[in-house]
Order: C-alpha cells, then sequence, then structure tokens
C-alpha cells in the first residue's frame, strides 16, 4: 500500500520524466499517422543511450564518483548477447540475466579497486579498467576483433523482436522499469546514503556508516543498468563491435547527465533527446553556413556545453525547475 | 556494569619531530564531564582524533568501556558508542536540518542499507529525528536547510547528530568556538543537560563553560598532560593558568 503511495507521488513529482516516459510511449503512433517508421528506430537509441546514462548518473551525480568508462559496461552487456549467440544460446532473457550478472562482478572488482582513490586517480582508474576492456574485445579476434560481429535479435519468446514495435516497447518497458527502480533506490535509506556521501563523507563516517559500502553497492546497481541498455542495444543495432565501449561514448553519456542535469531522475533522459537533436540538426545548420565544416558539428557543441556547465547550472532540468519555480511566484502560488 | 568508559593507555603520536601526543593516559568516567583545555597546538584535536580513529596512534591503547577498540575504522567505533563533534561544523550542507537527523537516525537503526522503503518520508524515521533534534532546541528550524542556519545552530546540529548514535563517549571538540554569548549559554545548558549515561571530553577555549560543566578538568601542553584535577585545584593552580593565559594572549 505505502509502496503505491510513494510510486503515485513519484509519478506526481517527477513530471518530467513520466512525461518523456509517456512521450516515448505514444511516439510510434504519431511516426505511425505521419509514416515515418524510422524514427521508431532514432527514438529507441535515445531510449536506450538514456538507459546508460540514467545508469551512470546513480553514481555521477547521486554518488559524485566521476565513472569515466562506463560505456564499458554498455558493451558488456551487448557482448553478452553477442558471444552467448556465438555460441548457439539466442534466449534474450539469458542474455540479459548474463549481462547482469558479469556487469555486477566487474563493477564490484572495478570499483572495489578504484575506490580506494578518489579524485582524479579515479576519473583515471576507471578509464583505464574500460581501455582494457576494449582492448580486449579488439583482440579477441573469434568475436570478429575491430570489425565486430553481426547478430541476430534475440528471441524474447513473447516478444517477436522482428516485429519492430515489439523490440520498441521492449525498450521502452526496460527504460519504465528502471526509471521505477531508480526513483525508489533514489529516495531510498541506501540513496540518501549515497546522497549524503556526495555531500560530505566524513560526516557519514561519523554515523557510523562506512561509505566504501554504498559506493560500490551503487557502482555495481550502475553497471548493471548499463549492461542491460547494452544488451538491449545488441538487438537495436545487430551488431556488435568494440566501438560502443570506445572512451569518446563514456564521455558522451557524461555529456548526456551534465546536459540534462546531474542527480535528477529525469536529467539523463532529456538530455538524450536534446543531445540527439543536437547531434542531427548542428550539422545540418553548419551545412547551410559552412559546408565544409560539417563534420566538426562538435566546434559548435562544445561551446554550447561550457554555456550549460556555466550558465544553466544544474543542467536543463536545473534550468526547467528554475523557470518553474519563477512561474509559481508569479501566480503567486509559491511561498 | 563498567564505570569507566573511556581509557587512553600510554598514547604517543609524532608527526616527524613534533610530538604531538606524549606517552598520555587518561580515563573518563560514565556520567562525567572531562574537561581537555591547553593553548592551541596543544594536542586535543589529534587526541580526539585518535580516539575518533581517523588517526592512530603510533602506541599505546584506546579502551572503550574495556573494549580495545585502537585498531578499529571510524564507522566500526562510531557502532561502539563513540559520538563526536568537530571544531569545524562537519554537516550535510546540502540537506535540511531534518533531513540531516533522518540520515543519523536511521544510521543509528541499522536501516540505511535499505533500496525501496523511502527515507524522507518515513514517519518513524521522522519521529526520532525529531526527539534528537528537540534535545538540542533546533526543532523549530527542523524544515530549513543547513546553508540557511546561523553559525550558532550549525554547533547545534552538530551537537545533534553527535547526540544520535546514544553513544556512551561523547567527544565534543570546541562546541562552542565561534558562538556568540547567549548561543554558549545555550549550549553550556544542553551539554549539561546530557551528561547522564554517557561520558564526554570536553575540548573548550571558553573557561565560564568549562568551569560550569566540568568534572575533571586536564591541562595539556605540548602533548603532555601537566596537571589533572578537580575544578577548584585547577583554578588553585596559578601556574597552570599561566602557562594556559600566557599562549592565549
Ligand atoms: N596531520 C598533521 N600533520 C602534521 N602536523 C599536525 C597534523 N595534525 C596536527 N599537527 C600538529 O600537531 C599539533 C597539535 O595540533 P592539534 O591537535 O590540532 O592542536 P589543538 O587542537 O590542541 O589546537 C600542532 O602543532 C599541529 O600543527
Ligand atoms: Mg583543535
Amino acid at each position: 500500500m505505502d509502496l503505491f503511495k510513494f510510486l503515485w507521488t513519484g509519478v506526481k513529482e517527477q513530471q518530467m520524466l513520466f512525461g518523456l516516459l509517456t512521450g516515448f510511449a505514444l511516439f510510434p503512433i504519431y511516426t505511425a499517422y505521419a509514416d515515418l517508421p524510422f524514427w521508431n528506430d532514432v527514438a529507441m537509441r535515445i531510449m536506450l543511450l538514456g538507459m546508460a546514462a540514467m545508469g551512470l548518473n546513480l553514481i555521477l551525480g547521486y554518488g559524485g564518483m566521476v565513472s569515466f568508462g562506463h560505456a564499458a559496461f554498455v558493451g558488456i552487456g551487448a557482448y553478452c548477447a553477442g558471444i552467448s549467440q556465438f555460441y548457439g544460446l539466442n534466449n534474450g532473457w539469458a542474455h540479459l540475466g548474463l549481462s547482469l550478472g558479469v556487469c555486477g562482478i566487474l563493477g564490484l572488482v572495478i570499483s572495489f579497486l578504484a575506490l580506494r582513490t578518489s579524485g582524479i586517480y579515479f576519473i583515471m582508474i576507471t578509464l583505464a579498467f574500460a581501455q582494457m576492456l576494449f582492448f580486449l574485445f579488439v583482440s579477441l579476434e573469434q568475436y570478429g576483433g575491430d570489425d565486430g560481429m553481426s547478430i541476430n535479435r534475440a528471441d524474447f519468446m513473447l516478444f517477436d523482436l522482428y516485429n519492430p514495435l515489439r523490440l520498441y516497447y521492449l525498450i521502452w518497458s526496460a527504460l519504465l522499469i528502471i526509471s521505477v527502480i531508480l526513483l525508489f533506490i533514489v529516495h531510498s535509506r541506501f540513496g540518501v546514503v549515497l546522497r549524503a556521501i556526495n555531500n560530505n563523507e566524513s560526516r557519514v563516517e561519523a554515523l557510523g556508516l562506512s561509505p566504501l559500502r554504498y559506493k560500490v553497492t551503487g557502482y555495481i546497481i550502475s553497471a548493471m543498468i548499463c549492461g542491460v541498455a547494452g544488451t538491449l542495444f545488441a538487438s537495436w543495432q545487430e551488431y556488435v563491435s568494440p566501438d560502443i565501449m570506445h572512451w569518446s561514448r563514456s564521455g558522451e553519456l557524461m555529456i548526456i547527465i551534465i546536459l540534462g542535469g546531474l542527480a535528477t531522475l529525469a536529467g539523463p533522459l532529456l538530455g538524450a533527446v536534446v543531445f540527439f537533436i543536437l547531434e542531427e540538426l548542428l550539422p545540418e545548420l553548419l551545412n547551410l553556413v559552412a559546408p565544409s565544416y560539417a563534420e566538426n558539428w562538435m566546434i559548435i557543441f562544445g561551446p554550447i556545453m561550457i554555456f550549460v556547465v556555466l550558465f544553466a547550472r544544474g543542467g536543463l532540468m536545473g534550468w526547467v525547475s528554475r523557470l518553474a519555480a519563477r512561474r509559481m511566484s508569479d501566480h503567486g502560488v509559491g511561498q | 556494569m563498567i564505570a569507566t568508559v573511556l581509557d587512553l593507555v600510554n598514547l604517543n603520536k609524532s608527526y616527524g619531530v613534533l610530538q604531538a601526543t606524549a606517552d598520555l593516559s587518561l580515563s573518563v568516567e560514565r556520567g562525567q564531564i572531562h574537561a581537555l583545555i591547553g593553548p592551541n597546538g596543544a594536542g586535543k584535536t589529534t587526541l580526539i582524533n585518535q580516539i575518533y580513529g581517523s588517526e592512530i596512534p603510533d602506541s599505546g591503547c584506546v579502551f572503550l568501556n574495556g573494549e580495545n577498540i585502537t585498531g578499529l575504522s571510524v564507522p566500526k567505533r562510531v557502532r561502539k558508542g563513540i559520538g563526536r563533534s568537530f571544531q569545524i561544523s562537519n554537516v550535510l550542507t546540502e540537506f535540511a536540518v531534518i533531513e540531516n537527523a533522518i540520515i543519523a537516525e536511521q544510521a543509528r537503526r541499522d536501516e540505511s542499507f535499505h533500496f525501496f522503503r523511502p527515507a524522507f518520508s518515513d514517519q518513524d524515521l521522522i519521529a526520532g529525528a525529531m526527539i534528537v533534534l528537540e534535545r538540542v532546541g533546533l526543532q523549530k528550524r527542523s524544515g530549513d536547510l543547513v546553508a540557511d542556519l546561523a553559525h550558532g545552530e550549525r554547533r547545534l546540529l552538530e551537537l545533534a547528530l553527535a547526540l544520535s548514535g546514544t553513544p556512551s563517549m561523547l567527544l565534543l571538540d570546541e562546541p562552542m568556538a565561534g558562538a556568540g554569548f547567549e548561543e554558549t549559554l545555550h549550549m553550556t545548558r544542553v551539554i549539561d543537560g546530557m551528561r547522564d549515561n554517557v561520558g564526554i571530553l570536553l575540548v573548550e577555549h571558553d573557561m565560564d563553560a568549562v568551569f560550569r560543566l566540568a568534572d575533571v578538568i586536564t591541562v595539556l601542553v605540548e602533548g603532555q598532560i601537566i596537571a589533572s584535577g578537580k575544578p577548584d585545584e585547577i583554578r588553585a593552580n596559578c601556574e597552570v593558568l599561566a602557562a594556559y593565559l600566557g599562549d592565549e594572549e
């Protein structure tokens, strides 16, 4: 009973998150009417990016751990599907289970070692682990090495993924479930301790709690969420390669989070939407203005990011909530 | 029941050539306020750190309720009954006052490793947190952000958090530092009201407060105890006062 009450409060408070989720749920209806099925594909990619970013945000935003290698877990999740299929196991639920297990164990080992350090050293060590995994898969020739491997969509039994809408709603359901799980975790007793550690670790110790335990657990959960995103990504792309665990992919996840708003539930998803729009829009714009530079859309994206970090503190979510607060006070509702 | 809560035996701690704690032994009884005074740099905070566990002595032992805790980590010591307030306020600055107390309350109950039970809206936790805030007189500010608290109120919150784990030994490092006259009086009353069932080691520069509160006073200079006794004895000991006040002014 309490659980449902809490869930309902959460849905009411997280308007942006559940608004976006509703938007994604209805989007295929629009694309069907407008006859733009290609855009379903785009929306799936955004949902998967957002899902991975939400996973990373648990430790980056809420826990204050700058893990610069989280794309590695997305890659591991994808390879769990790819390699299983290579050996004839095509059950998607098994892929997901494997991915959760492997990412959980790897998350435990990596965080346990990396969390002996902090600050810049932590960033470097997580990056080093991610690079190790990247080059491991580059060197595994039997699984395609550098070129990666083509795979079939996994068999999720009830969901025949070759029906594109079923894949869409499988991904959407995973995103919904992960959103709800994160909604609970962030407000849970564990979640507030994670946030407290981010704020002041020595105070948490003074309360008799051992920060390492909470950080490692947070890291494991975050790695598992990225793993799920990766496993589904493999089915979406029908192809797995080391490219999805390249360090620049980790950077992309971090950019998405900062753009959308650190330590907010909706931020990573909103960030993924806006990131994608910019990624599509900026090359087009550049194409109009200076065609020879269209490839270098990052030249414009970089300053936008700096602007967001400097002036829209809290990312887009911070900006949205400030706007909402101003509207409230204009109408004399607040205070 | 063991009356001695804290027992320090021959503690030594050096930083290079500087001996911050020199062969120091001291004990604190249950229900007693033991004041530790001395000039800046005497080694008071360093001593507290060694009891608390954030510094490890080079040699010597720390006993809490008869148990040797010298090798334990900070969180373990806290769970065994050490509570501490810091010389520089050490609270969760990005949270509300009540949220600070709620996290302390769930830590006390050892319920922090729950992933689905909401924390800040839990009526049980709120009730427990309010009790602690009432003990220091902060209940009216419970809904405010720590960032909006006055300095003295932060010191009170610091005290509340130290109290929340129902410690058997409280280490208070200059709780009145920077507080105004009224606040110091209030803080003195609060600390006076905490003394039952707990041993208190109080480091404080405010001599009025020290003489009002302390059952025993120990004077520390350059890591060494140069005098220890009842407040009257210490007050009478002019030499001590000279050593102390000479450095102070
Ligand atoms: N981590 C440290 N490294 C080096 N010296 C230190 C350290 N901590 C304290 N000290 C020195 O030890 C002495 C005692 O310091 P402290 O315990 O803070 O004094 P008090 O609290 O009595 O003012 C001082 O001379 C201080 O400079
Ligand atoms: Mg000091």
